[in-house]
């Protein structure tokens, strides 16, 4: 029996289409794999579903019941229940206080009956075969058990209907056969699940059905038991991107950049080996340790053991200074958090670094500053009036431009690129890779972590693929492609001996 | 491709809204004008900047403090605090250099325990002031207690006090010598916000703390220092009110210069939230505020009312400050 049928669903957001007529149903009783890359719309399309967003066209049936327009508590109260990737959870209240939130049980004096909620609480938990205290604080509880208690919450406000995105991505192996373990008990007691992973192998183990979106548009759906992970794969993939003549070949020189079994926060015994002039690619699911790999090179998080060298000199990390002495820089990914100073003009935001540098001669020499400042936007094709302008007048593209002036003025030689291209236009984009193509001919060394492989093959020498903390493999330029890259990142393949140099 | 920028020419508007701190302090001395008539003296003019002095000074340290993020609560204790000991110094040593280079050591240090609290302990700016702020003081009066006086006399028979005291009342070209330290003062910190790598840095801790740590910015030090030269200022002012007053009583001096200080720089325009204003408009919300205290005393009103008046035009002016912006968009949406 179908519980929920949505055809023909459109969605643009200021002109961009994100939804082009998408289908997508699910059955009473069954967990449908929700597939698709980054940004091919598995998100807008769930949050349509629960109400975030309002559809341009389509049809939503849920239950039997057409559902019109659709709001956060329409689709609540109509069964649907959305558990988010970033849990929506109040931590400082305690695991009951957040089930029984504006559902409270009340005496007859409307005060509230705490024992009779615990106790319910309880009883629920028990009947999923859960093992969580009702009474502890929620900030208390492993992520794993915040998970848990996500879909309890939703089953306890009678929910048809869970939408899981990503559920996995923090937890470890045992964690995750016990959320399937529950999954599958609901699933016999007839709730419907929508399961967003990128992970083949999970998606293998639990899912029934699947439905692949691409660039907004519905792909292909089916039974999981008829496909396999490679196919699966190449349907969101798509036919191999072109790599555009981007690319140069050049001469590297000697390698600058080496870890030697380096382990931090996130990663384990990393070993790379980048040389002069080199385009690196590092890429790997969220939480795969590529971010963190790249903070700790430049000395923003701790290095818990084994060696950073740069240039063959061991570096101190305790801060960022030591790094940027030895002429690294690293544009941090999230733009708006980690690189802007929301307050400055462009010249401001463009010389921030150089003055941590050169802090022992402290009087600003602005006009020297403006011709080199001038110098980089030309360079760098920076679309501004002024200097003076202040920078978040910019697009997001100009801006990621000006933060990259900022390392060019420190004469940063090395380049930790960590999701440069995140909220940038398509043309920009392009842009932005020409650029590093362009540096990396004038001898600069620069390491791009994305999620984009596309973006990888245009630019990048080779490019290591990260799983959980650690590089799966280390692909020479000629054998990277979306699919094998998919397949390494989602560890349905295993490289034997990781090729280094 | 997106390639259009916002226009950031200046227009009236955005001049305006960004000085709105001079419109304040003229119309507040226009009202002072009309209140005094033909009574109005060059003289008493000058009495403005005179009597701004202190405030004044304390507000420029408070005014770094609150551009980081932070603020300062202990200001009126450090300079009660660095005074008292001063007289004592100044009764102990007949030097004015003496003197003098004391209590900027003391209120470099004052200023050095809060920023090393709130610079690398990492402790809320509000609490660590406000903990120094009843130390400070209560050190003062402690100290003063134990001398069985009621309160710290500057020495009048030492040879160097007509000098000091002197320096207090002089003018240079009818201009009073203490006002004169307060320019001077305004010229040195505006220099500093807007031509030294250093003032940058304490705008950009302000503006996005996690962008400028991983600018290579050093976070902790430029807090440190900001409380460091706020303590500097405060001594710099306890010594200038030692030159204007001869005598410190620990248990009124300074008392609420804490709120006049974040008066001032908030009329100023600068933005609590951190990271934006100018330090000139420091020195016009400091004015302001004395100006005040001039009309009340014109009109021969209570004095009582006085913080009535002040507390009102505060919220006046950050009314104008938070409602001009908001004006200006709405006109440019029509």
């Amino acid at each position: 029996m179908e519980l929920l049928k949505m055809t023909d669903i459109s969605k643009s957001f200021s002109g961009v289409t994100v939804l082009s007529h998408v289908d997508f149903s699910v059955e009473k009783g069954e967990v449908h794999a929700l597939l698709g890359e980054n940004g091919a719309g598995k998100s807008t399309l769930m949050n349509i579903l629960a109400g975030v967003y309002q559809r341009d066209s389509g049809q939503i049936v849920f239950d039997g019941e057409n559902m019109h327009d659709i709001s956060v508590q329409r689709s609540e109260q109509a069964g649907i229940a959305f558990v988010h990737q970033e849990l929506n959870l109040f931590n400082d209240l305690k695991v009951y206080e957040n089930m029984f939130l504006r559902k409270e049980i009340l005496t007859k004096l409307h005060t509230l009956n705490k024992g009779a909620m615990i106790a319910r609480a309880n009883e629920l938990f028990e009947s999923l075969g859960v093992d969580i205290d009702p009474n502890v604080l929620v900030s208390e509880l492993e992520t794993s058990k915040k998970q848990l208690l996500e879909i309890a919450k939703a089953i306890f406000a009678n929910a048809k209907l869970v939408i899981l995105d990503e559920p996995t991505t923090s937890l470890n192996n045992n964690e995750i056969d016990h959320l399937f373990s529950i999954v599958r008990r609901l699933k016999e007691q007839g709730k419907s699940f929508i399961f967003i992973s990128h992970k083949m192998n999970e998606i293998f183990t639990i899912a029934d059905t699947y439905t692949v979106l691409r660039n907004g548009c519905f792909i292909n759906a089916g039974n999981i038991a008829d496909t396999t992970p490679e196919e699966v794969t190449k349907m969101m993939v798509g036919n191999s991107y072109s790599s555009e003549g981007v690319y140069q070949k050049r001469e590297l020189g000697e390698v600058v950049l080496s870890l030697e079994h380096a382990s931090g926060q996130g990663f384990e015994d990393v070993n790379l080996q980048v040389r002069k002039g080199e385009i690196l690619g590092l890429t790997g699911l969220k939480g795969a340790g590529v971010s963190q790999t790249m903070q700790t090179i430049f000395g923003a998080r701790p290095l818990l053991s084994g060696k950073i060298l740069i240039r063959g000199k061991e570096i101190k990390h305790e801060n960022i200074h030591h790094a940027m002495k030895e002429k690294v820089g690293m544009i941090p990914s999230n733009r708006k958090e980690n690189s802007v100073i929301p307050d400055f003009n462009l010249l401001e935001n463009n010389y921030i670094s150089e003055h941590t540098l050169s802090f022992g001669k402290q009087y600003i020499n602005k006009k020297k500053e403006l011709e080199i400042f001038d110098k980089h936007k030309q360079a760098l094709n920076i679309k501004a009036n002024s200097p003076e302008d202040m920078i978040l007048s910019l697009s997001g593209g100009n801006q990621q431009k000006v933060i990259l002036a900022r390392w060019l003025t420190t004469e940063a030689d090395i380049l930790l690129l960590d999701n440069p291209t995140q909220g940038i236009d398509v043309g920009a984009k392009a842009e932005i890779y020409r650029l590093i193509m362009e540096l990396a001919e004038q001898g600069k060394t620069i390491l791009v972590n994305t999620l984009e492989i596309p973006e990888i093959q245009k630019i990048a020498d080779r490019c290591a693929v990260f799983y959980h903390g650690h590089i799966q493999t280390i692909l020479p330029r000629e054998e990277i492609n979306e699919e094998l890259v998919m397949l390494y990142a989602t560890n349905v393949k295993q490289a034997t001996e990781v090729k280094n140099g | 491709m997106d390639n259009k920028t916002v226009k950031t020419k200046k227009s009236l508007g955005s001049v305006i809204s960004s000085y709105s701190f001079v419109l304040i302090a003229l119309g507040i001395f226009i009202v002072y004008l009309i209140v005094n008539g033909g009574a109005t003296t060059w003289s008493g003019v000058m009495n403005i900047f005179r009597h701004s002095t202190i405030v004044g000074i304390i507000a420029f340290g408070m005014g770094l403090a609150i551009i980081t993020g932070g603020i300062d609560l202990s200001v009126g204790s450090t300079l009660c605090l660095v005074s008292s000991f001063s007289v004592v110094i100044f009764n102990a040593t007949n030097s004015i250099l003496l003197t003098f280079l004391f209590a900027l050591a003391a209120g470099a240090v004052c200023g050095g325990i809060n920023g090393v609290l709130i610079g690398l302990a990492k402790m809320p700016a509000f609490i660590v002031t406000l903990a120094t702020m009843l130390i400070y003081r209560s050190i003062a009066q402690y100290y003063l207690r134990t001398t069985g006086v009621s309160i710290y006399n500057m020495n009048g028979t030492l040879s160097k006090y007509d000098a000091f005291y002197g320096f207090g009342q002089t003018k240079i070209l009818t201009v009073p010598a203490v006002a004169i330290v307060l320019i001077l003062v305004t010229v040195l910190m505006v220099f500093i916000a807007t031509n030294t790598k250093f003032g940058k840095t304490v705008y950009a801790v302000g503006s996005n703390e996690r962008a400028a740590l991983l600018a290579g910015v050093h976070v902790d030090l430029t807090r440190v220092l900001v409380y460091v030269i706020c303590g500097l200022l405060c001594g710099l002012s306890a010594f200038l009110w030692m030159a204007m007053n001869g005598s410190v009583d620990p248990a009124t001096l300074g008392k609420s210069n804490e709120m006049y200080a974040i008066a001032a720089v908030v009329i100023g325009g600068i933005s609590m939230a951190g990271g934006k204003g100018k330090l000139l408009g420091v020195l016009f919300g400091a004015m302001s505020y004395t100006i005040i205290d001039k009309i009340i005393a014109s009109l021969r009103v209570d004095a009582l009312i006085n913080d009535t008046i002040k507390g009102t035009i505060l919220l006046l002016a950050v009314f104008i400050q938070i409602m001009l912006p908001l004006l200006r968009s709405r006109a440019k949406a029509k």
